[in-house]
């Protein structure tokens, strides 16, 4: 048996060695020639140049152009900045201790009705930000229904939440349901075994909880709180609508006001300056979270969840205190919404014959609201269907094919997850003259994708990372191809989980207001800014009567869309 | 069918790792192949590297009488023709059983009537006739693992890969299945390349059998030449958990050294002159009498005879006990009724083998 040795010899030893090097992995490497692969490789690195890079790379050219940073360190940017910088860490704090302190309680002890309650926590999550911010004026506005009861009770007003205090009290209800989630995901991925083991061991379940789970949770209470925190920098809803009667000014606000009014000179590019700080204190928190990551400890993979934990004499008064906490924070703003709805005017009282059908009416049939709603749906449609398609496209890509530039395909698409909305929208403002889409509906829709895409690669990724690769190799065996193993097998296991992204994606831009406030044109209106616009106008109860139904279309979507997805 | 010949095959990884080295083997057209080893041994890189999902960086591999693989060509695994067997089984999830088994033939162009019929001919061989409609996921590990068998052969290929293939599943259906595999591959003439961690299967299946450790082929043979005869003391270790004594055979003796073993040259096969070397002794060639000499430090019940691990002086020897079970603790004395002498060229070298190869018996 010497089967051609001159083969051997004949291959010149030079090129040999400079194919040699192989992935470690020891996945396939061809002979040389590119293949389809590839070439779909290259396409999807040129979308996410256009879709990600481009207007990035926008921002810190414009900023670069001139310095404005003196023009950050005086005045009006730098108290807005330490505004926006306080309420978002405050506020991520809040989250963070919130949402551990649900995921401990509603996921590990016998606490009465978890399963309900663990549906309404979730609820604020379905609630846009400025929707909440609309609602809770009615509660605890100067005029709110808690202001009223307390001033005829007491003489005096219990809380205003205009100003500083109640900025960060809204944006901790809106993001205490992601640290939630983020947690108590990480809860469910620690093996009961671990907390067994110190059980075993002698120590007590509440002891073998605080000194094994929670410490194992640090990784993902960290990430929870870097994530809520770079999302509350940016947001724009609530500051304005809490925060601006009182004049606390924060960076979105700020250049909300300077791109509408001009009160600078060259806003664009100051703009782009505030961006470019933006986007480091992003990029930081990014690293931070990749360094966390990394040291994180390998778990095996766990069978059962962890025993629940009984609270014993506790269990009542703790039932009670989450079950009032929830519901306050849940209910009352969706019962304020609904009052004002059909009241005619703030500061009629409640009663029989005030109440009115007029504001949902005149809400549901006004031609800008209609328009807003058109609008919102084509483009939020629009929006899901092509992140869906490019999102399958790179999480199949970067998981299911050995490459070096992998890593960095899926970290560029994945970044706008981590950059504010605010600043999305400022990089496609910059491009939008040059790309001929100014004053055009199709901006948003580009900011969209750039600012979603993310939900559908990491959707897609996450199932897929967790089938051996064998998959595909079993295809390749068959004598499928490498791109025809990519469709036939890939993509398709992963289709599920790409239309689940998708209607994610449609979801949540339908409700979008601070990319869609930033890039307005004429009719190119949102439903989130006829809201915003209604509510600004003094309009209170038509923006109430909008937010109600956009809410509870909102709430039914996600419901249907979950039990599909079951 | 075919035949796969590889020629002075290496495959050195960029960082330096050495997964296979100077592995020069033909397997017959028909013929079933064992590869077994330790685990890092490199069976499953040669299995990786005939399948076409590793490049070897020196020697060539031919299936048949085509190369597939040498320094300057790279046949791609969708262009070898081969079928293939995977610890997990990777039946896709998305499609029903018979589109699972059809794609091979799907992808190679086979009109649909001839596609329906080859692919009832498969699922009737392996067994499962009734289930074309069935979601992979509503299948056992078993049913699942017969799909991807009847996959990796319905497409006539020249060479059925078995990647670990039966030993994801439970025993009593592993043995089952191990049975099926036997008489499947045999009725249709398949040459079979079969990677597995379990010795007593590989002996149990293979017309041949390849020992591989570190990288390189330690020994290749049939069952019962393997098991009576390994060319070195690893393999006797690895295959047959034989207990190693080094030391010398002076004058028709062989002494351990440091240890009071001694036997007698006309009980050592493989003969040699006199020197140093070591001796392999089979678990089956060893005798506990009542005694004082060694203790017996665990005592296992088996169908075939007890596996007894006594402590002779230091050394543990592993014996396989007929009749009488053993306690724990009890004192025996040991006998040597027949053992493998293999003399050591270098002192040094075979001291460091045979250490590593005590470390392999005691891990």
């Amino acid at each position: 048996m010497s089967p051609s040795p001159t083969a051997r010899v004949a291959g010149p030893v030079v090129t040999d060695r400079a194919r040699a090097p192989r992935s470690p992995r020891g996945s396939t490497r061809r002979a040389g020639r590119p293949d389809g692969v590839d070439a779909v490789r290259i396409a999807l690195w040129l979308v996410v140049a256009a879709v990600v890079l481009l207007p990035l790379g926008a921002i810190v050219w414009l900023a670069a152009s001139d310095n404005h940073l003196p023009l950050l360190l005086g005045g009006d940017i730098a108290e807005a900045g330490l505004n926006s910088l306080v309420s978002s860490v405050s506020s991520a704090i809040g989250a963070v201790v919130v949402g551990t302190a649900l995921a401990l309680l509603l996921d590990r002890t016998d606490l009465r009705g978890r399963r309900v309650l663990r549906l309404f926590a979730l609820t604020p999550l379905l609630v846009p930000p400025f929707v909440g911010a609309i609602a809770w004026i009615g509660i605890a506005g100067p005029t709110g229904s808690a202001n009223a009861l307390w001033t005829q009770w007491f003489g005096a007003p219990l809380w205003n939440i205009y100003g500083a205090d109640g900025v960060i009290f809204l944006l901790t209800v809106h993001s205490y349901p992601v640290a939630y989630i983020i947690v108590s995901a990480a809860l469910r991925r620690i093996p009961s075994d671990l907390e067994q083991a110190a059980r075993i061991s002698g120590a007590s379940a509440i002891r073998a909880v605080l000194t094994i789970t929670v410490p194992l949770l640090r990784p993902a209470i960290l990430s929870a709180f870097t994530l809520v925190a770079v999302g509350n920098l940016a947001d724009f809803g609530i500051p304005s609508i809490i925060g601006l009667p009182e004049r606390y000014v924060t960076l979105s606000t700020l250049i909300y006001r300077y791109i509408q009014s001009g009160t600078v000179e060259s806003p664009l590019e100051v703009i782009a300056t505030i961006g470019v700080v933006l986007l480091v204190v992003a990029a930081a928190a990014m690293v931070i979270d990749m360094l966390v990551s990394r040291s994180r400890w390998e778990l095996d993979a766990s069978a059962s969840s962890g025993q629940i934990l009984p609270l014993g004499v506790a269990r009542l008064p703790l039932t009670l205190v989450a079950w009032a906490g929830v519901l306050a924070i849940t209910l009352l703003p969706l019962s304020a919404l609904l009052t004002q709805s059909l009241l005619p005017a703030p500061g009629v009282p409640l009663a029989w014959e005030n109440l009115t059908l007029d504001n949902i009416v005149r809400a549901t049939t006004a031609p800008a609201t209609v328009t807003g709603a058109v609008n919102s749906v084509v483009l939020s449609v629009l929006a899901g269907i092509i992140c869906a398609v490019i999102g399958l496209a790179i999480g199949t890509l970067v998981t299911r094919t050995a490459a070096r530039s992998n890593t960095a395909l899926r970290t560029v698409a994945m970044l706008p997850q981590a950059i504010p909305g605010l600043v999305i929208a400022v990089g496609w403002l910059i491009i939008a003259p040059r790309i001929g889409l100014f004053n055009t509906p199709w901006l948003i829709l580009c900011a969209y994708v750039m600012a979603f895409v993310a939900i559908v690669v990491q959707s897609v990724s996450a199932p897929l990372r967790s089938t051996p690769m064998t998959a595909e190799e079993a295809a390749r065996i068959s004598g499928a191809s490498r791109l025809r193993a990519l469709f036939d097998i890939s993509w398709r296991m992963a289709l599920p989980a790409a239309i689940s992204g998708g209607t994610l994606v449609v979801l949540t831009a339908v409700r979008e207001l601070t990319i869609s406030v930033l890039l307005l044109a004429p009719g190119a209106q949102t439903l989130g800014v006829s809201i915003f616009s209604l509510q600004q106008a003094g309009a209170y109860n038509a923006a109430s009567a909008l937010s109600l139904i956009i809410t509870l279309v909102g709430l039914a979507g996600l419901g249907l869309a979950a039990r599909r997805a079951r | 069918m075919s035949s796969v010949t590889l020629s002075d095959v290496g495959l050195t990884y960029p960082d330096g790792t050495v997964g296979l080295s100077g592995i020069d083997l033909a397997i017959a057209d028909g013929e079933f192949v064992a590869l077994v080893g330790p685990s890092g041994s490199g069976k499953t890189t040669l299995l990786r590297a005939i399948a076409g999902f590793l490049r070897p960086t020196s020697g060539s591999i031919h299936l048949g009488d085509s190369l597939v693989a040498d320094a300057s060509t790279l046949v791609a695994p969708e262009k070898r023709e081969l079928g293939m067997v995977f610890q997990q089984h990777a039946v896709w999830p998305h499609w029903s059983v018979e589109r699972n088994i059809a794609y091979p033939l799907r992808l190679a162009g086979v009109p649909k009537v001839e596609r329906r019929a080859r692919v009832d001919e498969v699922m009737a061989l392996v067994g499962l006739e009734g289930f074309e409609k069935r979601n992979p996921t509503t299948l056992s590990g078993g049913q699942r693992q017969r799909v991807a068998l009847a996959r990796a052969i319905v497409g006539r290929p020249r060479v059925l890969l078995l990647d670990e293939a039966l030993s994801a599943l439970d025993e009593p259906l592993r043995d089952k299945l191990r049975l099926e595999l036997q008489t499947l591959t045999r009725s249709i003439g398949l040459t079979v390349v079969h990677v597995t961690h379990d010795r007593d299967e590989a002996l149990a299946l293979a017309d041949r059998v390849v020992v591989l450790d570190a990288g390189r082929i330690q020994q290749v043979g049939t069952p019962p030449e393997l098991v009576s005869s390994p060319v070195s003391p690893s393999v006797a270790t690895f295959l047959s958990d034989a207990t190693i004594f080094t030391g010398r055979l002076l004058a028709d003796v062989f002494s351990a050294a440091g240890h009071e073993c001694r036997v007698d040259a006309a009980l050592l096969e493989g003969g040699g002159s006199d020197g140093d070397g070591s001796i392999a002794v089979l678990p089956e060639d060893v005798t506990l009498t009542p005694g004082a000499g060694a203790v017996v430090m665990s005592s296992l019940y088996g169908r075939g005879g007890n596996d007894v691990v006594v402590d002779w002086k230091g050394i543990a020897v592993r014996c396989r006990v007929s009749g009488r079970r053993p306690l724990v603790g009890e004192s025996v004395d040991v006998r040597i009724a027949r053992a493998m002498f293999y003399p050591s060229r270098l002192p040094a070298a075979a001291d460091a083998h045979d250490r590593a190869a005590a470390g392999r018996l005691q891990g």
